[in-house]
């Protein structure tokens, strides 16, 4: 049963480390903690059964246009929303993401209503729903083995994208000192709307396999996966990318843990018992540099 | 010299417009349906005011209730507790509203009622449940202004308990019970039962409503082999753990109330949502003729299948217009009248079986079930009858 507890607790916690990542990248470059993420995460959802539903795109390419189009409304959203505010106290940013959150949330209850809908099943593939490996005393769907494969590719590369190329290597530099970063000649826009392209496109992906996994997808599903990457990439050390992938996993991994084991009353309660345990002890997150302000 | 002209029009408009509301107005009994026609539970008001409005239809057609048609006005309460209490001030002060059908939701209701108590006004809810309301209907003078055609959450939980213990013989139950008034309410008149029966309990899960990972009290469960899950919350929880104990390996029956009954759960829990059980008030092939004349006319109209919420709202307005009918349009006198309805002999005879009422208000209904058979709801096969 142990063993199970933990294969559960990693798919969940590679959902939310997926989704951490988009959040601590933001905040990396340009200290935002954007709520607003949570909402990409379901508009990739709706969005990708929309395109399957009304268009007839399979699945693989609907994933693929679902992430293209989240990138375009994260770099959208930053556009319109935080780009003026850049120069503004932070707490300014920080409200009208709250605000883009409520209003993204309300737009999809528009359009695709207020019921939860569930996943298009039949664009599923079947070895995903049906099959079932047995590994000792653990039970592992297809799904889940897809969800491990997806999230570990996204992820290293990711890590990739951060460490390997310039754009990269521009925001790592832009995240330790945005003003020598720009007087070294980078394009500190171009960097910034990359950022929330990459992040967003994560969100979608994750918000995809919520939806497969758990065969329901609502409008307001962004807000409780929002909170739980927040918290992840808090746990991790926000601004550091592997610390948002362990966060989450930690996350996941206690939670699940915690409802099997102790009680399924307090599964939410435990999981932020960790994430300040960890603070309390750690302030600045498990792999978290503990650096000055910026400057 | 022209605008001087369309003035005179338009305050003449203005004054045959108030003679011809005020004719109108004589012309008319206002009852009060207030329902969330908006938000989440949208869904479920539309089948309350099909219900009422088809009954409404009905009456009108054969000439209203003595020579005055009859006119339903609508308020949206979102099925939300602060919304209610607002839309409770205003139908309490409109004294052209004679009596009211609803609420939908336990907890907009118990938040509106005290309106109604202050006011002297029934109100008569087709659809809810909670085991509260039975207490809070009365006013200082002992006086019962709440009625429900619907049976209990409790009745509901016992029931179950009794089914599934001596209709189905079951021995081993694991019970996921939402952390919500209702879910509580449910759980705890379900267990206290099913121990009566001699059910083993294996495992007793809480869940926040829109949580989406069960995965962890299900593998638990799982190594205790229960032979039934029985969900004490909504379809939007109750199909996700449907699925998810399927796809752990569990495939066992699962079994629900009320909150679990809706075409949605089918939809989401998909293969899985086979072989649950649900109570319902009203079961469409048990029903008697009147109620076929119904359900067809409903199909007809509003081209899908009836459900128990629009049955239990078209025999409420049926028991309110009656009531108005035998004593006119009185406040205090439809009170009365409704509260006279305390016995077999003088139920009123609707669609959804004989209604009558206790001293709280509370009707004793008998529960159907119907399952999951195919994608599809179906009457069960083992009915029990108490």
């Amino acid at each position: 049963m142990f063993e199970q507890q933990l294969f559960n607790g990693l798919t969940l916690g590679l959902i939310y480390a997926l989704i951490a990542v988009g959040y601590t990248m933001v905040y990396g470059v340009i200290e935002l903690i954007n709520f607003a993420h949570g909402e990409i995460y379901m508009l990739g959802a709706f969005l990708c059964i929309t395109f399957i539903q009304a268009l007839g795109i399979p699945l693989f390419p609907a994933i693929a246009l679902s992430m293209a189009c989240c990138a375009a409304i994260g770099v959208f959203i930053d556009r319109i929303a935080y780009k003026p505010l850049r120069k503004a106290p932070r707490l300014a940013a920080l409200i009208t993401a709250i605000g883009v959150s409520i209003f993204l949330q309300n737009i999809a209850m528009i359009i695709w209503g207020s019921r939860p809908v569930p996943f298009v099943r039949a664009a599923v593939p079947k070895v995903f729903g049906e099959t079932v490996f047995t590994l000792g005393s653990v039970n592992v769907s297809g799904l889940q083995l897809f969800i491990y494969a997806v999230t570990t590719a996204m992820m290293v590369g990711l890590t990739l994208i951060i460490n390997k190329t310039k754009v990269g290597t521009a925001m790592r530099a832009l995240a330790q000192n945005p003003v020598s970063a720009a007087l070294m000649g980078i394009n500190v826009d171009r960097v910034i709307s990359f950022t929330f392209a990459l992040g967003s496109s994560l969100g979608a992906v994750a918000g995809i396999l919520v939806g497969m996994y758990y065969n329901t997808i609502s409008a307001t599903m962004g807000y409780n996966a929002g909170v739980k990457a927040f918290a992840a990439a808090v746990l991790g050390g926000i601004g550091s990318v592997p610390g948002a992938m362990l966060g989450g996993v930690v996350l996941g991994v206690a939670e699940t843990l915690g409802a099997g084991y102790v009680s399924s009353q307090y599964r939410d309660g435990l999981g932020y018992a960790v994430m300040i345990a960890v603070i309390l002890l750690r302030p600045s997150g498990l792999l978290g540099k503990s650096v000055g302000q910026k400057a | 010299m022209k605008f001087k002209h369309g003035l005179v029009v338009a305050l003449a408009m203005a004054a045959f417009l108030a003679v011809g509301n005020l004719v109108l107005a004589a012309d008319v009994i206002k009852i009060a349906v207030p329902t969330p026609l908006t938000g989440p539970a949208a869904g479920y008001g539309d089948n309350v005011k099909a219900g009422v409005a088809m009954k409404i239809e009905e009456i009108n057609a054969k000439g209203g209730v003595n020579g005055k048609k009859i006119e339903a006005v609508y308020f949206d309460e979102q099925c939300d507790p602060k919304e209610a209490a607002t839309v409770g001030t205003k139908i309490a002060g409109d004294k052209d509203l004679v009596a009211i059908v609803g609420h939908l939701c336990s907890g907009a209701h118990l938040a509106a009622l005290p309106n109604y108590l202050r006011a002297g006004v029934a109100a008569l809810s087709p659809t809810a449940t909670n085991v509260n309301i039975s207490e809070k209907g009365k006013d200082a003078k002992g006086q019962t202004w709440s009625f429900r055609n619907v049976y209990r959450d409790d009745f509901q939980g016992v029931f179950l308990a009794d089914y599934m213990a001596k209709a189905l013989g079951l021995k081993k139950v694991a019970v996921f019970f939402a952390n919500s008034d209702y879910g509580i309410g449910l759980k705890d008149a379900f267990l206290k039962q099913a121990k009566a029966n001699g059910l083993t309990i294996v495992g007793e899960e809480a869940y926040q409503e829109k949580s989406t990972d069960f995965t962890p009290q299900l593998t638990k469960i799982k190594g205790m082999a229960p032979e039934a899950l029985f969900i004490a919350g909504y379809y939007a929880e109750g199909s996700l753990i449907a699925d998810q104990a399927k796809k752990l390996g569990m495939d066992v029956p699962k079994f629900g109330a009320d909150g679990l009954d809706n075409a949605d759960y089918i939809k989401l829990a998909g293969p899985a949502g086979d072989n649950t059980y649900l109570t319902t008030p009203f079961l469409a092939e048990t029903a008697g003729p009147e109620a076929k004349a119904f359900i067809d006319a409903y199909k007809a109209k509003f081209k899908r299948d009836v459900d128990w919420m629009s049955a239990n709202a078209y025999d409420a307005a049926g028991m309110v217009i009656e009531a108005i009918s035998k004593v006119g349009p009185d406040r205090a006198k439809v009170r009365e009248y409704l509260a006279a309805i305390n016995t077999k002999d003088k139920a009123y005879k609707g669609i959804t079986g004989l209604t009558y009422f206790n001293d709280k208000g509370d009707c004793e209904k008998p529960a159907y079930v119907k399952m999951v058979k195919g994608g599809q709801f179906v009457p069960a096969e083992k009915q029990m009858t108490k």
